[in-house]
């Protein structure tokens, strides 16, 4: 990889960072003004469309951390590792948002922040995962730090189906689910619409993060390139 | 009305965990680009004497 290659465009695209800048704030007015306040919960309900779209954010990043993993240990392009850096970095960052709402939801609806079923522990699990990913990756050698990384990115991509189905499969104190849940779940049309764009614009600020991570990726590489370079000229006496 | 607050809270710690992210990315961008107009530098100096 050229150092020009990495200094050069800019690494989002202004038609990219804008429509999901836009997307957010429209999202933000379908969340606060639009979309009507669900009956039985009431107002602290409206952290749903900002809770489930963190965490379906987190899954896709999980999924194409862990594909870029294994093309990087398939093909050792560096390409593959800066996204799968890229994306890995971003699990971190959407599961903090998905457990901090999902935790301050709990306290006005339960009664309490936090209680280990199934699915918040799973969840947790796949937040000091990917924590650890970054720690390993900061503390291992480079011969050695995609290979370590890609075992644990497997790890994490086999804890997502555990997360989405874990409401399915045990009883857990966290709510059924709304989509998909078999009879008497749904959602009304409002409401599944303005989950559903956020979705998209969580997707559209993810997709602006991991190509601004990406690029610091190729940044630090790039730096870490001309440094060794430097010495070597300087060792030979150049 | 007091679930209004906790609803701002917790919107205020999603939006906010996302801008300190890009912030700290972009400071990190900037860093690295600057260490390298640094390195350059030197090796061009280097190559003047």
């Amino acid at each position: 990889m050229s150092t020009q290659r990495a200094t050069g465009s800019p690494a989002v695209p202004l038609w990219l960072g804008g429509t999901a800048a836009l997307a957010m704030i429209v999202h933000l007015y379908l969340v606060f003004v639009w979309v009507p306040t669900e009956s039985s919960m009431g107002i602290i309900q409206r952290i749903f469309y900002f809770h489930v779209p963190a965490a379906m954010t987190a899954f896709v990043a999980c999924f194409v951390g862990g594909v870029a993993s294994i093309l990087y240990l398939a093909t050792r392009n560096h390409k593959w590792d800066d996204l799968s850096v890229a994306s890995n970095e971003t699990v971190v960052v959407f599961e903090a948002i998905n457990i901090a709402m999902g935790s301050i939801w709990g306290r006005r609806v339960w009664g309490i922040w936090w209680t280990w079923d199934a699915k918040l522990t799973s969840a947790f699990v796949l937040f000091f995962l990917y924590v650890a990913y970054l720690l390993i990756r900061r503390a291992t050698p480079v011969e050695v730090r995609a290979t370590v990384c890609a075992v644990i990115c497997i790890l994490g991509m086999l804890d997502v189906p555990l997360i989405y189905l874990s409401n399915r499969i045990f009883r857990t104190q966290h709510p059924a689910p709304v989509i998909g849940g078999g009879p008497g779940s749904g959602l009304a049309p409002e409401m599944l619409f303005t989950l559903l764009f956020g979705m998209c614009a969580m997707l559209l600020v993810w997709g602006s993060m991991v190509r601004l991570r990406r690029r610091v990726a190729q940044l630090e590489r790039a730096a870490e390139d001309l440094v060794r370079r430097t010495n070597e000229m300087i060792d030979q006496g150049i | 009305m007091e679930n209004l607050s906790w609803l701002f809270y917790a919107y205020g710690i999603g939006i906010g965990v996302l801008f300190a992210y890009v912030f700290q990315i972009s400071r990190r961008e900037q860093t690295l680009r600057r260490r390298m107009a640094d390195l350059q530098a030197t090796v061009e100096e280097h190559w003047k004497k």
